[in-house]
């Protein structure tokens, strides 16, 4: 047992605990796949895909492209500046550094969801709400990624810059920038895709795209429609990963 | 030019300072080089001077004003005119190599000029002489996690001759290169030195190198300065008092 200490197992003991406690919690119960039969029986009401209506859905699913694409793009903008802020290696002072967490803590403890109900009131019905929620969420989650990617950053170019006479933001700008950049938009492309999923949920709420057809078609029990918005949402999922992988690669 | 008056650094939470009552003077044209065992202090001595490295008590003077009586604007303008390479390079990955020498422009430029790539044809063609003048022989526009060790560090010697220096920093420059590339390296520094009238201070930790090089050695040991001569009066004898054990 050269390889483990007691300590290792005891938080081995910590978790199996924990997990038999969320599986209590859950009703995690594997036999209740015994009515399997059902799932089969509903889904066969899926087929055959309807496709009357696909350049309406295809029209919607640009839709949530765009939503996703904006939510994403600009938080990745506003995230990016307060990412420096929010990292203990760039930022100003500690005073910076703490407020700047707090904000973001705060922006990525609030679900979307929320925010887009709360922005209905003011903005109304439309993607437009839809689009805010989602910049309001990113900046919080790719804020506290990207001050992650900051802290781990080679420390060597940022003294460089400071030696060569650049001002301290301009350095640090510089010098972590580019080695971060892969990593960033990696956890761009990826906030994509879920603000892609997102939006879907947004739909619920009258955030327009095809997330709100999907609702209303399974609401109005339309399942052969239901089945082209999901083929739909898993042909762009696919595309915005491969679409990001290809220009990760241009960028390494 | 530098003067270095009972200087101490003490880094937080540390017991025994880093550097201690160091007292010392360079002028114009001196070559020197600092001996002393790992963790002597040769390194927070190089940061003190271009002031990286705030010192706890004493001061570093340059010319007639001490780095602490400096406002911001002329700190900024005292590392501008220090020159300065690292072991490990501090290249800028994902850059190429122009781009990276024309980094050591920063400290010349307003900020908005460094944000958005402002360089005039004469800072561009200063670069290439730069380029020129360190003999490197690679594509300007090739990035520079695709050079080889020695290469890197001609672009970081580029990079700081682009910042028109008065005074060259070395904090080991080549220790991770191999013993040709190394000498290499250290004939290039010279002939620089030589060319520009600079004062140079690099760290080394090949007596021999510093030997064949160095105008003035210093050594550090346990952070005090414990000798300041010519090569020709480090001898075997200073050698061992520096490198060996104390224990």
């Amino acid at each position: 047992m050269v390889w483990f200490k007691r300590s290792q197992f005891l938080i081995l003991l910590c978790l199996s605990l924990l997990v038999i406690g969320s599986m209590k919690l859950t009703e995690f119960d594997l036999s209740k796949f015994r009515d399997f039969q059902n799932m089969g029986d509903f889904l066969s009401k899926w087929f055959p895909m309807n496709t009357e209506s696909l350049p309406f859905l295809f029209q919607e699913s640009l839709l949530t492209i765009a939503i996703a694409f904006l939510g994403s793009l600009f938080g990745l903008i506003i995230a990016l500046p307060l990412s420096f802020m929010a990292a203990r290696n760039t930022s100003r002072n500690r005073f910076v550094y703490s407020v700047t967490r707090f904000l973001l803590s705060f922006l990525r403890s609030v679900p979307e969801f929320v925010f887009g109900l709360i922005l209905l009131t003011t903005l109304g019905l439309g993607p437009f709400p839809a689009v805010i929620a989602i910049i309001f969420h990113n900046i919080g989650v790719l804020g506290k990624l990207i001050s992650e990617l900051i802290e781990s950053a080679d420390k060597g170019p940022m003294e460089a810059m400071l030696a060569v006479g650049a001002r301290k933001w301009i350095g640090n700008l510089f010098a972590v920038l580019p080695q971060i950049w892969p990593n960033v938009l990696s956890q761009f492309f990826y906030r994509f895709e879920v603000a892609i999923r997102t939006s879907l949920i947004l739909g619920l709420i009258g955030g327009g795209g095809i997330g709100q057809q999907l609702f209303i078609h399974f609401k109005t029990f339309q399942y052969q429609l239901v089945s082209v918005d999901v083929l739909l949402i898993m042909i762009m999922v696919i595309m915005v990963d491969y679409i990001g992988s290809k220009i990760r690669e241009k960028v390494i | 030019m530098i003067e270095f008056k009972g200087v101490s650094v003490t880094y937080p939470g540390a017991k025994e300072p880093a550097l201690a009552d160091v007292n010392i003077t360079f002028q114009k044209g001196e070559f020197v080089c600092v001996l002393g065992r790992s963790g002597a202090g040769k390194s927070t001595f190089i940061r003190c001077i271009n002031g990286l490295q705030p010192v706890s008590e004493g001061y570093v003077k340059w010319e007639d004003k001490t780095l602490s009586e400096m406002t911001h604007k002329e700190t900024l303008e005292v590392r501008r005119k220090t020159g300065m390479i690292f072991q490990h390079f501090n290249l800028i990955p994902r850059m190429s190599v122009v781009q990276n020498i024309l980094t050591g422009l920063f400290g010349y430029k307003k900020s908005y000029e460094n944000l958005l790539g402002l360089f005039k044809s004469s800072d561009r063609l200063q670069a290439l002489e730069a380029i020129d003048q360190v003999e490197l022989t690679v594509e300007p526009t090739r990035r520079v996690e695709k050079l080889s060790g020695g290469q890197k560090q001609r672009v970081a010697i580029a990079r700081a001759l682009v910042q028109n220096p008065k005074v060259f920093l070395g904090d080991e420059p080549v220790a991770s290169l191999d013993p040709g590339t190394a000498d290499r390296i250290f004939q290039l520094l010279k002939k620089t030195h030589v060319k520009r009238n600079l004062v140079s201070i690099i760290n080394v930790h090949d007596v021999i190198l510093a030997k064949k090089f160095a105008t003035r050695i210093i050594a550090l040991k346990d952070g005090k300065l414990v000798f300041d001569g010519t090569p020709e009066e480090f001898d075997d004898k200073v050698y061992a008092d520096i490198y060996n054990h104390s224990s």
